[in-house]
């Protein structure tokens, strides 16, 4: 590394996106991305549906450290789960580049973002999205199974990761017999599965009451924190930001802050 | 994923057993087609089957086995005389009219062969024996016509013509079904019923140049007047043959029809093949049940298709989090295609069950056979398999549409 900090002071220029999509290895990003699990440069989302079009998300450029907790917060509609899918690899976005974990995920073929985010990410839904027909176990065992680890030795990790969610005794119950933070708590064990670093949620605690919403946020944090994994949390609910590390605010598809550090003023 | 793929069958067990009925229809459909195109087919060529005749030998006119020209009794005589020929035998084929005790009448078909001989008759009797049929107008049918000859156990008696015959024994499988009932006797029997005990007079006047000649039928002086055996003049329809052991049997079938003029001869399989030719491609049978089949196969899939588009449709959330995940499209394609493969499996072993067990009730019964060799059973399983996998396709699409950016929205 020869680049000196100073040079680099400056507001990204226009063409940052150009620059970034050459790869995340180059000078500036490596510099700019050392210590960051996710860089988005000059991301553009335009839906376009029939002659309808939406600008939803304007020139973002976002960076989330590793091991943090961050919160994506802001009015409905302004773009947050659109934001989360771009990062996720989900959603492909119009223009901008996506750095994750280095890597550039943009320029990657389908398969292979699929497979980037079979090993890398794991997800989390407001509606939790378990397979009704499964149990707590199974739900969880499916996840590993599709990740290579199968059958018995499956069913052996899956347990584990019950245990720690605090539901080893509803391994053998279905998605129905169990409350919304219980079936939230099976949903983060599958996030969890297969151990990827990065965890992508939106709004998991919205189908939740206050009281069971802050517990699984908790068990969240620090599930991520021992093995110092990213959280990305998209969110409406103010009680959750004293989990977090930071928090960036959109409005309108733009972001209106860099990230707040919460947790560091907080404890300051 | 075997267990999703179940699990997810098995989830809704009412709409899985409305699937699983469709299926069965679907398959039970197919196999029943099937199996009856497999039985009549069988059934018309039952008899060449089972005879013991190395070759038939029959007028080169033969369009099946009962529908062909007489040959000279004489005939007889001069294969014996072909080279490779260890045995040669008669069959006289005759019709009547069947009138029971109680009157009804139906129509017959007369198979007259030599009781003591080899080639013809080599299936059991029960109820009897062959040899019983050297009386004079004792007969011998297939078990399954007790009804339609209105007669109930062997002893029975009916008439034909002015004659009266006796039922002496039973036997089994043996009957086409496209046929009249048919009645084994001696050849003697045969000749003598066929003309009804009626004696034929041709006379005959020379008038103005010209011979006016009348046909004279008149009632038998006797009662049941003793038959007449086999004169060399008489006619015979088919002759069977046995060839000597390491007999070429093609050029046995080349030397036959030099020497017998105005034959054709043909092996057992060919005259069976040809028979049911006939019966399959002149009936259209073949293409009534193929039909039913077709119809039986596309309405399977479009029952097939239908549920597990359902199916599919109400997991859809779940298939975009598979996706969402980073599952590939193969193995969610691959789990609903395991899902049409337990349907389909599960849709065929209680078809095929039910098919035998109505196939034993309709050949006890109708003596209609449905038969299900394990050609055709599997055959069928194939079927149903490429029927429920390419249902699946059809959902499977709804699949690979899917944007798993939906998993997002409630
Ligand atoms: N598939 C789409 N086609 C067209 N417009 C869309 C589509 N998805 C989202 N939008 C629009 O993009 C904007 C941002 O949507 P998004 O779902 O990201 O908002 P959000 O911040 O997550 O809202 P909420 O808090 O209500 O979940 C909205 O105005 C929405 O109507
Ligand atoms: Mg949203």
């Amino acid at each position: 590394m020869t680049a000196t900090p100073i040079s680099f002071q400056v507001s990204l220029p226009e063409s940052t996106a150009k620059v970034f999509s050459q790869g995340c290895e180059t000078t500036l990003d490596a510099f700019r991305t050392a210590g960051k699990a996710i860089v988005a440069r000059g991301v553009e989302m335009i839906y376009q549906s029939g002659s309808q079009r939406f600008h939803a998300l304007k020139h973002i450029n976002l960076e989330v450290n590793k091991g943090d907790i961050h919160l994506l917060m802001g009015p409905s509609g302004s773009g947050k789960t659109t934001l989360l899918s771009i990062l996720g690899g989900i959603l492909t976005p119009t223009d901008g580049g996506i750095c994750l974990l280095g890597q550039d995920i943009t320029r990657m073929s389908q398969s292979q973002l699929s497979k980037f985010r079979l090993k890398n990410i794991g997800f989390i839904f407001q509606e939790f999205n378990l397979f009704p027909a499964l149990t707590a176990l199974e739900n969880v065992a499916l996840a590993l199974d599709v990740k290579g680890i199968k059958g018995r030795a499956a069913k052996r990790e899956a347990m584990g990761l019950l245990e720690q969610v605090g539901l080893a005794n509803k391994a053998k119950s279905l998605p129905r017999d169990l409350s919304g933070g219980q079936k939230q708590r099976v949903a983060i064990a599958r996030a969890l599965s297969g151990n990827p670093q990065i965890i992508m949620a939106d709004e998991p605690t919205a189908a939740l009451d206050s009281q069971s919403g802050h517990a699984v946020i908790t068990l969240l944090r620090q599930l991520a924190k021992e093995e110092n994994r990213t959280v990305v949390m998209v969110t409406h609910d103010p009680r959750i930001i004293d989990v977090a590390d930071r928090v960036t605010y959109l409005e309108d598809g733009i972001l209106q802050n860099n990230p707040t550090a919460i947790h560091h003023q907080k404890l300051a | 994923m075997t267990s999703i793929a179940r699990k997810n069958l098995f989830e809704d067990i009412p709409r899985f057993l409305v699937a699983q009925a469709g299926i069965m229809f679907a398959v039970s459909l197919v196999t029943i087609q099937v199996g009856v195109f497999n039985g009549f087919s069988r059934s018309t060529g039952i008899l060449i089957d089972r005879s013991a005749a190395d070759i038939w030998v029959s007028s080169s006119d033969m369009v099946n086995l009962e529908l062909t020209i007489p040959i000279p009794a004489s005939h007889l005589a001069l294969a014996q005389q072909v080279e490779g020929v260890e045995r040669a035998e008669a069959l006289l084929l005759g019709a009547g009219i069947w009138r029971s005790s109680e009157g009804d009448i139906t129509t017959v078909r007369l198979f007259g062969f030599d009781p003591d001989g080899q080639l013809f008759a080599s299936f059991p009797v029960m109820d009897g024996s062959l040899s019983d049929l050297k009386q004079p107008y004792t007969v011998i049918t297939d078990k399954s016509n007790l009804d339609s000859l209105d007669v109930r156990q062997v002893g029975d008696t009916a008439s034909m013509g002015s004659l009266a015959v006796t039922l002496v024994g039973l036997t089994e499988d043996t009957q086409s079904i496209t046929s009249s009932a048919y009645l084994f006797s001696s050849l003697e029997n045969v000749k003598a019923i066929a003309t009804g005990g009626r004696s034929a007079n041709l006379n005959c006047r020379l008038q103005n140049g010209e011979f006016f000649c009348m046909n004279v039928f008149g009632e038998s002086p006797d009662e049941n007047p003793a038959p007449t055996p086999l004169s060399a003049t008489d006619p015979v329809t088919h002759v069977l043959i046995k060839a000597e052991p390491g007999t070429d049997l093609q050029e046995l079938k080349q030397r036959l029809q030099q020497s017998l003029p105005n034959t054709y001869a043909f092996t057992r399989g060919e005259m069976a093949k040809r028979t049911r030719a006939y019966w399959v491609q002149r009936t259209g049978v073949g293409f009534i049940l193929g039909l039913g089949a077709v119809v039986g196969m596309i309405v399977g899939s479009v029952i097939v298709g239908q549920i597990l588009y359902s199916s599919v449709a109400d997991h859809l959330k779940e298939y975009a989090t598979l996706k969402a995940m980073g599952v590939s499209n193969r193995v969610v394609y691959s789990i609903i295609i395991q899902q049409a493969l337990w349907m389909g499996v599960l849709g065929y072993i209680p078809s095929l069950a039910l098919c035998i067990g109505l196939g034993f009730w309709t050949f006890a019964t109708q003596g209609i056979m449905i038969l299900i060799t394990p050609l055709t059973a599997a055959g069928i399983l194939g079927l149903t398999v490429f029927m429920c996998v390419g249902s699946a396709l059809f959902a499977v699409q709804k699949v690979t549409r899917v944007d798993p950016a939906i998993v997002f929205k409630s």
